[in-house]
Parts: structure tokens; C-alpha cells; sequence
């Protein structure tokens, strides 16, 4: 499956956002916690899971998502929010705590939640992938379209939840497709360390479905092979797992020193960075640079404008801390 | 004698980076040894541990969250 | 402040909870850690620094994240001779794990009738305060202290933390290591500096189930756990500048839950504020006030009072969580309502 022009130049677009965004986000993190790195100061507090170098996974596989589809994601959400079409000021204002934000300011960075396009993810390893299943197991009782995407981390893919999610994806032959970003590195422990087979598009033999891998961070693999089966669960033909080979440029969570990582290793991906790549492809393929400027001028204005909105906007009143619990 | 406690230059890399003293793990007016963790100060994000150079009772002269160069006297020994 | 020796080795906990598990590995060839990040890393949270260089990968064993598969394997390595310290990263991730550990850690030695023993260590990281938002900053105290079987600690600073860890690892019982995450020394968090304090070199214990009067007083007592013991003697110190004097205590333990401490303070100050920074409503606070109560409620001059997390998930924005967490500020207003 080749994307269209449209599609190659909407997950351009993404990606670019995606990056501009997380680096936008890295350097508001870092105000007020430098030269004394305490997460508990400055504009946005607490922990922070960028996704930097992980964008052509959710690229590529929201291409084929509307916003009656349903993704569930994880703890480094930011990405995938972003291609399902969650409104870039209103996650920016959540990530700065604002009354403004997706919950305005409940949840926060690891816990975006929302319902007009599908998105939810939670913080918890594993927990992405029952959800979706009840999501999909929804949209076959009522009868109404719909595929349910769950991403989860390689390490994830040893956690309980996952296997049973799997299952009953099988069982009850459920519109789910499980995406799997495998970076390699669970915190500091490397998936050689931690999964007991290389790969874990095998796995999915013991659930009852197809199973896929795709190397090299490839929007384009990651596009054709989502793309055949989300048609698959959209046709009513179930579940399909698939793991995709990509690259966490950042370290676990701003603030971790990285220093399991073997010398040189992230050297060695910065130069495997898709963006450039991305844009060489579409440059080779015909596009005209000054269109691809266009887009990524259009990136950093979004983001801009994002960030604006949400450094501009008003906290909640603190006793906005006792509503919204039963509603 | 007085022995000065100091930054040490080799504690990490850049030298222009600026860090912070996260702990004390001994008291004002403790005695220590030579090579005892004292203090704890971080660089960015990575923690580093600073040993007494001498035997005596020590000083401090930097407290918890003040900020440090390499070289800097973060206290003294006697 | 706290009743130490004034001495020259201060710990952060963090160190303190590492030194007691080396020395009970160099002693017992039988203890051995596992978890998530344990291992090279040393700990999120640098509670097992130094384990991995001196003992090795068999001795101090990363794991996947699997915690069901982890600590429930902990349970069967303690009823088989070893004597398992095994991590759960975050106390908030109970919820993927909890039936290894409170219907089998918890109650295999009862449904042995006492002929099984399950000698393990559960460490976990409790409290929030810096944003970490609804699953990553619980104390789940009342969760874990109401169910039968597990004996459950939480030090309020690194010479309890040194000896509560040696004593759990020593117990043949199941302990569940509770420790607060402000008071571990971690530089990139923020520390309660007061729970940085003198530990001795060698191994000693402290004992499980006693708790501890920090500072003596006369006109209230307050007791606390972990990070409330240092609200609470911030809040005496608040109280001592009105001619307040308030005693703490600290309680060290939830189970078993040392009544008999705070009873004898509450008889001799007739006020009881508790501070509890786990969710208000069926937990903790309630039952320190209950023991008191249903003791002798004529020793009370007045209502006791509980300064709580409400009962809401724990919110991101920093302002919203900072207005729902237990301050000094707090107890002294408990106070003066009284």
C-alpha cells in the first residue's frame, strides 16, 4: 500500500509537528530547572516522555485513522495524540497545567484524554491494549464502523495485560490493530535483556493472528503495513499485531542521564534520524522543496501558536481540583 | 591545617557547567576521614559524590541547593 | 529534632536502604534483589547502587516489566529457602500485580497454618508532590496496611530506612518496604533534607512495629508517616513560636500499627491531629482516631482532627496538588480549630 500525495504529505506534516512540538516542549521543560535539575519546578512540572525520533510510527499508521477510529497510548504520548488529530493548543495547555488544557490541568502530560477524536493513553505499562479491545468489542456490538489502535513499548509486551488483551482480540475476533514501538530500551533494561524471543511480531502465532516486524523506522513500511491491517479489522477479518523497529532520540524521561546506553549508540541514530530522511524521499519523488518548506514553516507556526495559547492561558481556580470526579 | 574542599576538576566533563549541592552526609563541625562521602552534588541530571581530601572537622561553606563551579571551596577541613 | 547520635556519616535514604541490602547479601547468600532498573542502573530511585557491581547479574537480576511474573516468583523463591528483596517500581502499579501479593505473599503462611514461611521484602516508592500526576504519586498506606497478612513500614528517615530494611530482610515474614520518594536524596526531585541524617556503619535493626517519639511535647499530639512526620515537626515548630507545644510521633510501621504510642501521647496531651498524606476516607487517619476513641475517648479535651489527601485522583497541575497535599500550614490550622 503507497500512500497518496495527500497522505505522504500529511504524515510529513505530522512528523514535523511532532518534532518541532516535543523540542518546544523540551526547552520550556528545562525552564527553572537548571542549573538545579528538581522536576517539581518551573512552567511544566513533573516527568516528561518525549517522543523524538518515534514520529513515522504514529505517521504512518493514523494515516489510515479518522476520528471515529479509537487509539489508545502510552506514558510518551505526545506523537500519537498529535496524529490522531488531538487539537495541538488544547494538549500544549494541558501539558502546562491550564485551565485551558484537555482536562484542564488533571491530567497532564501522560494522561491526555480526548473523546471528540477517539484518544486516551495512561501511564500505566500494558494498559493501553485492554481498553482498545473494549473499544473495538463496542463497535462490533452496536453495530457501528471502527478500528481500535493500541500502542504499547516493547517492554510492554511482557506485561500481563498485553497477553491477555491479545487473547481475547483473537478470541472474539476484535478491529484491533497492536503497534508495538519497539526502541529498544525499557527505562535501561534492552529488549535483548528482558523479552525471551528477538522479535515480538511471533508472538502473535499464540493469539491467533498475523504477525508483523518492520525494521528501519520507514514511514512508508509503517504506512503499508498498517495500512493492510487496519483494511483487515475494518473488513471484519480481526486482530493483527504489529512491531516496529524505531529510535528513542531522547532519554526515558528528561532527566535520565542515559548512561546505559553504550557509547556511540546515540550518536549512530541521531544519523538515522527520519526527518531528513523523510524529506530526502519526498524531494527524490518529485515534490518541490519550496512545498516541503511550506509545510515545515506551517509545523513551527502551529507549535507556536500552541505553546503561545498555552503559556497565555489562565490556571484553574485550585479547588478545580475536587471536580470532575463524579460527574 | 586547614584543607580547602574543593569542586574536584575531573568530577565531570564541561567545565563550564554549573552544579548543585544536593546533599550534605556530613554535619557542620563532624569530624571525617580521608575519602568519606561528604557531599553530593548534581550536574544537570547526574548525581556525583565529593570525598573529604584530609582528616579533621569540617566546615561547610555551601549549603544544600547553592550552586557550584569546579574549583569552587565547598567547605573546609581543620 | 529526631533522637540521633551526633556523629559524622549522614545517609540519604536512598544509600541507607542500599548499605542495609549489601550488608544482608554479604551476610546471607540467600537474599537476593530483583526488579525493574535495579540492577546497573542502581535504582530509579538509587536504592540499590553498588548491588549490581558487587554481587553480580545472578544476585541482582533486572526484570522485565513484568511484575506479576516477578513478584509472584518472589513468592515462590521465599517459601523455597531464599529470601527475595524484590521492587515494585511505583506503589501506584500494584494494581497490575496485587493478587501475588496480597492473596499469596499475604497468606500463604496463614493458609499454611504457620508451616510455610514467605520471608520476602516488597520495597515501593510512595508520595508525590512534584507533579507526577494521578498514577505516579499515591501512598496507598490504607490499601496496603488494611489487608491481612503483610507487615508493612515506611521510615521517615535514613537511620529507620538502614535498620527498617534490615529487620524486614531478617524477618521471616512478608514486609512491604514503603518509601517516600521526597525523602530518598535523589537530587533530581527535591529532598526533605531532615531525612538525611546519621547512620551507623554497622548492620543494626530497627524494630518493625514500634513507633517512635520524635520530638516531646505536652499540648497536642501529632502523628505522622514518612513525609508527614516532617510536616508535622515543621508544623511544632510553627506551634512552639505561639507557646504550642506539640509532641510527634512518628509512627515507623502501620503494621504492626504501634496503638499503645499513641495512645499514652493522646492521654497526656488530650489532642490528636493526624497526618496522612494517603486519601482522606477509609484509611490511616481514620484508624489512628479510631484506636484512640474506642480506647478511652474521656482523654480527648477535644475532636480529633486528621489533615488528609481528599478524595479525589491526585491532579497534574502543581498548584491543584500542592492545595490537596497535608502542610504544616495545614496542622497548624487543625490546631487552632481545636
Amino acid at each position: 500500500m503507497q500512500p497518496t500525495k495527500e497522505q505522504s504529505l500529511w504524515m510529513y506534516e505530522n512528523i514535523v509537528v511532532s518534532r518541532r512540538f516535543e523540542e518546544a516542549i523540551e526547552k520550556v521543560y528545562l525552564e527553572g530547572k537548571t542549573p538545579a535539575f528538581n522536576m517539581a519546578n518551573g512552567p511544566i512540572p513533573g516527568e516528561m516522555h518525549l517522543s523524538n525520533g518515534q514520529e513515522p510510527v504514529a505517521a504512518g499508521v493514523c494515516a489510515h485513522l479518522g476520528a471515529d477510529d479509537i487509539v489508545t497510548a502510552t506514558h510518551r504520548p505526545h506523537h500519537q495524540a498529535i496524529a490522531k488529530g488531538v487539537d495541538l493548543k488544547k494538549m500544549a495547555a494541558e501539558i502546562f497545567g491550564k485551565s485551558t488544557g484537555l482536562s484542564g490541568g488533571r491530567g497532564g502530560h501522560m494522561h491526555l484524554i480526548d473523546p471528540a477524536v477517539n484518544f486516551s493513553c495512561s501511564g500505566i505499562i500494558g494498559e493501553s491494549c485492554g481498553p482498545a479491545c473494549g473499544a473495538a468489542l463496542s463497535r462490533k456490538m452496536q453495530n457501528k464502523p471502527g478500528v481500535a489502535v493500541a500502542f504499547l513499548g516493547e517492554g510492554a509486551a511482557n506485561q500481563g495485560a498485553f497477553h491477555e488483551a491479545l487473547n481475547l482480540a483473537g478470541v472474539w475476533n476484535l478491529p484491533v490493530v497492536f503497534v508495538i514501538e519497539d526502541n529498544s530500551w525499557a527505562i535501561s533494561v534492552p529488549k535483548s535483556e528482558a523479552t525471551a524471543v528477538a522479535r515480538n511480531d511471533v508472538r502473535a502465532t499464540g493469539y491467533g493472528m498475523p504477525g508483523h516486524y518492520i525494521p528501519g523506522n520507514d514511514p512508508y513500511a509503517i504506512f503499508d503495513v498498517a495500512g493492510q491491517a487496519i483494511a483487515r479489522a475494518r473488513e471484519g477479518k480481526g486482530p493483527t499485531l504489529i512491531e516496529v523497529e524505531t529510535y528513542r532520540l531522547a532519554g526515558h524521561f528528561m532527566g535520565d542521564a542515559e548512561q546505559y546506553r553504550p557509547e556511540g549508540e546515540k550518536e549512530a541514530l541521531f544519523a538515522k534520524d527520519p526527518i531528513p530522511k523523510m524529506r530526502d524521499r519526498l524531494i527524490s519523488d518529485g515534490y518541490a522543496a519550496k512545498d516541503i518548506d511550506k509545510i515545515e514553516k506551517r509545523a513551527e507556526a502551529r507549535v507556536a501558536e500552541a505553546i503561545t495559547f498555552a503559556r497565555d492561558s489562565a490556571y484553574a481556580p485550585q479547588t478545580d481540583a475536587l471536580t470532575a470526579v463524579f460527574v | 591545617m586547614v584543607v580547602d574542599v574543593k569542586v574536584p576538576q575531573d568530577l565531570w566533563q564541561d567545565d563550564g557547567m554549573e552544579a548543585v549541592i544536593t546533599n550534605w552526609l556530613a554535619s557542620d563541625g563532624a569530624s571525617v576521614r580521608t575519602g568519606a562521602l561528604i557531599a553530593e552534588i548534581m550536574v544537570e541530571k547526574s548525581q556525583f559524590e565529593v570525598t573529604a581530601p584530609a582528616d579533621g572537622i569540617l566546615t561547610i561553606a555551601k549549603q544544600i541547593d547553592d550552586i557550584v563551579r569546579k574549583g569552587d571551596v565547598i567547605g573546609q577541613i581543620t | 529534632m529526631l533522637d540521633q547520635p551526633t556523629n559524622e556519616r549522614r545517609l540519604t535514604i536512598a544509600r541507607a536502604m542500599a548499605e542495609a541490602m549489601q550488608q544482608e547479601m554479604q551476610r546471607d547468600p540467600t537474599v537476593f534483589v530483583m526488579g525493574e532498573d535495579i540492577a546497573g542502573f542502581g535504582g530509579i530511585f538509587g536504592n540499590t547502587r553498588g548491588l549490581f557491581e558487587e554481587f553480580g547479574k545472578e544476585r541482582v537480576r533486572d526484570t522485565p516489566i513484568s511484575e506479576t511474573g516477578f513478584i509472584s516468583a518472589a513468592v515462590g523463591a521465599a517459601m523455597d529457602g531464599m529470601r527475595p528483596v524484590v521492587e515494585l517500581m511505583f506503589v501506584d502499579f500494584f494494581g497490575v500485580c496485587f493478587d501475588a501479593i496480597y492473596n499469596q505473599m499475604a497468606k500463604n503462611t496463614y493458609f499454611s497454618g504457620g508451616n510455610a514461611s514467605v520471608p520476602m521484602v516488597l520495597m515501593t516508592s510512595t508520595g508525590g508532590g512534584y507533579s507526577d500526576a494521578g498514577q505516579h504519586s499515591q501512598c496507598l498506606y490504607g490499601t496496603f496496611a488494611h489487608l491481612p497478612g503483610m507487615k508493612v513500614v515506611s521510615p521517615s528517615n535514613a537511620y529507620d530506612a538502614k535498620g527498617l530494611m534490615t529487620a524486614a530482610i531478617r524477618d521471616d515474614n512478608p514486609v512491604v518496604y514503603m518509601f517516600h520518594k521526597q525523602l530518598q536524596g535523589m537530587g533530581w526531585l527535591g529532598t526533605e533534607a531532615g531525612a538525611t541524617v546519621n547512620t551507623p556503619e554497622e548492620d543494626y535493626t530497627v524494630e518493625i512495629g514500634k513507633a517512635k517519639v520524635v520530638r516531646a511535647g505536652t499540648d497536642v499530639t501529632l502523628v505522622g508517616l514518612a513525609m508527614g512526620v516532617h510536616n508535622a515537626l515543621k508544623a511544632a515548630d510553627k506551634l512552639a513560636e505561639d507557646g504550642v507545644s506539640a509532641e510527634v510521633v512518628d509512627l515507623v510501621s502501620l503494621v504492626p500499627l504501634d496503638r499503645e504510642t499513641v495512645i499514652n501521647s493522646v492521654a497526656k496531651t488530650g489532642r490528636l491531629i493526624v497526618v496522612d498524606e494517603d486519601y482522606h476516607s477509609f484509611g490511616v487517619s481514620g484508624e489512628i482516631i479510631a484506636s484512640v476513641t474506642e480506647h478511652d475517648i474521656s482523654k480527648l479535651k477535644a475532636s480529633p482532627a486528621r489533615v488528609t489527601f481528599p478524595d479525589v485522583p491526585i491532579p497534574y497541575a502543581r498548584h491543584m496538588e500542592q492545595f490537596c497535599l497535608p502542610n504544616p500550614d495545614k496542622i497548624v490550622d487543625a490546631y487552632r480549630k481545636m
